[in-house]
């Protein structure tokens, strides 16, 4: 595996060669701070851009043409990094030594077109395309509260951290919608190409000056950029004790979320100790959670627990029943407690680590998972690989009972089901 | 060993029957870390109603008994803790069962043949008490729950039980929080015993492995087994008549948007001319040519706001016939009935549109080859439905042709549908 990084006044462009794959993939991602006002314009382009463009003026002539060119795959979506929103453009495409000879350079072109060729007429979206972005928009806001998971932790951090990204709602809110144009769009569509900071990734079994004559000849603007501020959010105040928020909804099952403020980590915190100590409690069905509430008590099917390391919060969650819910709390408190008070083993301990290792190995089975090892190394200065496999064997259970001591109980989170199965 | 290669991709498939009956499939990857092993029995929600080995009277099981047997399998007498073992090791391990088979699985890159010895010996060794069975109806009580609320789980399990009439295709995997209560732990062994004979079973494994090595290991530890003689397992057959059950049905759930499905209950035996086991695959090329993401009737529907973004469509399969479900989200649901309805009246496919699917499914199969669990489950559910897997599957491709696809249409009846509909709270006018 060989990797170049590529740094232009425009974007960077990081391609990583191997021939392990059959296939050559490809992601592209704009970031810039986040802001709520803007999440509805960000989530719209993604939909038109997806939905055609000039070349093919229909998702028809889109999934048609995908299928010409031997099932390429492509998609996109939006996501928040902490202070930063991202948005994400993704193809992956068999290598044309599996295909035929200039398939590279045409599935290229096929991805590329749909971020430098939208299907304009007079410095608008066309209305079209524009009014079929809109209503799956529409519908995806309507429908944002549908999903039990998704509700309750929205109004979990509304609840723990209001008014900062993680906060913000999913796509943005229909009144923001209605004020977005095919011409305004259009203006923050080149906006976005002005000012966002670019890093488009590619890895296969590639040629290195094809792609970057490619990139070079599709990058037209050459703004210059600039550079990165931090991805990390910080928290100020810590509560001593929950606060309990509770509400009902016609369902089957309750949810439970049990929201904890952190300290700000250090790096090497975030990237290796956050990871054991969420395996032990519960981060694999042998954790301390998924044992005690689970297998001992029955009272849940799931029950995990996620570090959100750039935000420096930590979310537990389950599906119970709604009687259940004072026993399942104090349960989880108590795991938790355990965790401070360094009751676990170092067998734990090293169990986690074994866990990383065997899954740093495996993950350079997966392009996608190897992107993702170089976005988090350009967005978060976080290590590659063989600097964690170094980093995660030097953590001591010291190591992990400082952490679990900046961890703050903040909100608990009910949703409770109020129909009878 | 018997060796095989699946055409046009670097994927050799070694296979060995052993002497106990237990079939083994080895496919060495040597470019990937991972190792992906599944060993499942051809046991699952569909074998409800057999006669238990040793015994000449035919029993009903309780619904959802093969799911509840997977977790009870995890369950050990030596108090020996499968998560624990795995999760040493660093590998993941997980268990499924489906209508036709249940599966335990490991995957990871390290410990592989520790890991594969303890696969074989916890999953050759239950052992139920009445206090772990009862502990696991909690569990699995909240699993159903769980799905309960999802409007999609609901639309799929609503459809295919009302499409059916006695094939026990038509119950939830999962079961139900009544007929699960109702689970003893001799209902277990019962099960057990009758259906995880290795002549009843198989073992795949892929990724970077040495298929000599772990076909030895595979053997000695087969071999230490004293068991029975297998004997063919007696299964109730169903008289499933051709129409569906109940044509129409509406429910409410806490959502926004109604989903909704129609699906169209087709008999493959009245097939002749088409080989049975692609039947499927030309119905499910019909349907998704016509209503999927290519077709100009899902484009114009998408125009027209009468759905929010997509249409699918599978197809759900028995020994007699073939359930086509075609659904979407839909805030006209009524409407989308009425014009899928006026389609399939005139379902058509031009060679063109044909040939470019065709293309593109070859295109899948080279995909799928770089994934180690995209070739086991290949393996798996073939072994499933039809007791062989298929090598020549470019071959098998290319063969589809505009005739057969005209004796499959000839068998489609558009008045045989049923149609299934969640809607949001207090839509339904009471």
């Amino acid at each position: 595996m060989k990797y170049e990084k590529i740094s232009n006044i425009a974007y960077n462009l990081h391609l990583i060669k191997t021939d392990k794959f059959k296939t050559i993939s490809v992601k592209i991602m704009f970031k810039r701070k986040a802001s709520e006002s803007e999440l509805v314009y960000r989530n719209m382009l993604i939909n038109i851009l997806m939905e055609a463009n000039h070349k093919y003026q229909s998702s028809r002539l889109l999934e048609i043409e995908s299928e010409n060119l031997y099932n390429i795959r492509y998609g996109a979506g939006s996501s928040n990094s902490g202070n930063y929103d991202c948005l994400h453009f993704d193809t992956s495409f068999l290598n044309e030594k599996y295909t035929e000879a200039g398939m590279n350079a045409k599935s290229l072109e096929f991805f590329f077109n749909f971020i430098f060729d939208p299907n304009i007429t007079n410095q608008a979206f066309n209305e079209e395309t524009f009014t079929l972005a809109k209503n799956l928009l529409t519908d995806d806001i309507k429908s944002f509260d549908d999903s039990p998971a998704r509700y309750s932790r929205k109004k979990l951090f509304q609840s723990m951290v209001p008014k900062t990204p993680v906060s913000y709602n999913g796509y943005g809110t229909l009144e923001e919608l209605d004020k977005v144009t095919p011409t305004n769009l259009y203006e923050y569509y080149q906006d976005i190409l002005k000012r966002d900071l670019i890093d488009i990734f590619v890895i296969g079994d590639i040629d290195n000056n094809q792609i970057k004559s490619i990139i070079k000849e599709k990058f037209k603007i050459n703004t210059i950029k600039k550079t990165n501020g931090s991805h990390f959010l910080e928290n100020k105040k810590f509560k001593s004790r929950f606060h309990k928020i509770k509400e009902t909804k016609e369902l089957e099952q309750s949810t439970l979320l049990l929201g904890y403020k952190l300290e700000p980590l250090t790096k090497f915190e975030k990237m290796y100790v956050s990871y054991i100590y969420s395996y032990i409690l519960g981060g694999s069905p042998d954790s301390k959670l998924f044992k005690e509430v689970r297998e001992k008590n029955s009272l849940c099917y799931s029950i995990s627990d996620s570090i959100y390391a750039v935000s420096d919060l930590m979310v537990i969650s389950s599906g119970i029943n709604a009687d259940d819910a004072n026993k399942a709390i104090r349960l989880v408190k108590e795991q938790v407690k355990k965790m401070s008070r360094g009751e676990f083993s170092e067998e734990e301990i090293t169990q986690a680590k074994v866990t990383y290792l065997a899954s740093l190995k495996g993950l350079e089975d997966y392009p996608g998972s190897i992107l993702n090892l170089y976005i988090s190394k350009e967005y978060l200065d976080y290590d590659l690989l063989e600097d964690r496999i170094k980093s995660i064997n030097k953590i001591t259970k010291e190591d992990v009972v400082n952490l679990a001591k900046k961890i703050h109980p903040d909100t608990i989170f009910i949703l409770e089901g109020s129909k009878k199965a | 060993m018997k060796k095989s290669s699946v055409n046009n991709l670097d994927v050799t498939i070694f296979y060995e029957k052993l002497a106990n009956g237990l079939e083994v499939f080895l496919v060495p990857k040597n470019n990937v870390n991972n190792i992906f092993a599944t060993y499942s029995t051809k046991y699952g929600s569909n074998q409800n109603d057999f006669v238990p080995i040793n015994q000449n009277k035919m029993i009903t099981v309780p619904l959802g008994i093969a799911h509840f047997l997977e977790h009870q399998l995890f369950n050990q007498e030596d108090e020996s803790d499968v998560m624990k073992f795995f999760s040493e090791r660093g590998t993941d391990v997980n268990a499924n069962t489906n209508k036709l088979k249940t599966t335990y699985l490991f995957g990871g890159p390290d410990f592989f043949e520790e890991n594969l010895e303890f696969l074989l010996s916890y999953v050759e060794s239950p052992y139920f008490t009445e206090a772990s069975v009862e502990k696991e109806k909690g569990i699995i009580e909240q699993e159903i729950k769980m799905y309960r609320d999802r409007p999609f789980s609901r639309l799929h399990e609503g459809i295919v039980y009302n499409a059916f009439h006695n094939h026990p295709i038509k119950y939830p995997i999962i079961g139900n929080v009544e007929s699960i209560r109702k689970i003893t732990k001799e209902d277990l062994y019962t099960c057990y015993n009758t259906f995880y004979h290795p002549a009843n079973m198989f073992l795949v494994v892929t990724g970077n492995i040495d298929p000599d090595k772990t076909l030895e290991l595979v053997k000695q530890h087969e071999e230490k087994r004293n068991l029975n003689k297998f004997k063919n397992i007696k299964l109730k057959t169903y008289e499933e008549p051709d129409s569906v059950s109940k044509k129409e049905e509406e429910i409410e759930l806490n959502i926004t948007i109604p989903k909704v499905a129609i699906a169209f209950k087709i008999n493959k035996t009245n097939i002749k001319k088409v080989a049975k086991t692609e039947i499927a695959t030309y119905l499910q090329m019909i349907f998704s040519l016509n209503f999927g993401s290519t077709s100009e009737f899902a484009e114009r529907l998408k125009a027209e706001e009468i759905i929010t973004s997509g249409i699918d469509c599978y197809p759900v399969e028995t020994d007699k016939h073939v359930l086509m479900v075609v659904y979407t989200e839909s805030k006209q649901p009524n409407e989308f009935i009425k014009l899928v309805k006026r389609q399939v009246t005139n379902l058509n496919i031009a060679k063109e549109d044909l040939e470019r699917r065709k293309k593109s499914m070859i295109a899948s199969g080279i995909y799928a080859s770089d994934s180690i669990s995209s070739i086991n489950h290949k393996i798996m559910n073939e072994v499933v439905k039809y007791g062989k897997v298929f090598t020549d599957y470019v071959d098998i491709i290319k063969s589809y042709n505009m005739d057969d696809i005209k004796e499959v249409l000839k068998a489609i009846d558009v008045n045989n549908n049923t149609v299934y509909i969640v809607n949001p709270l207090n839509r339904i006018e009471k």
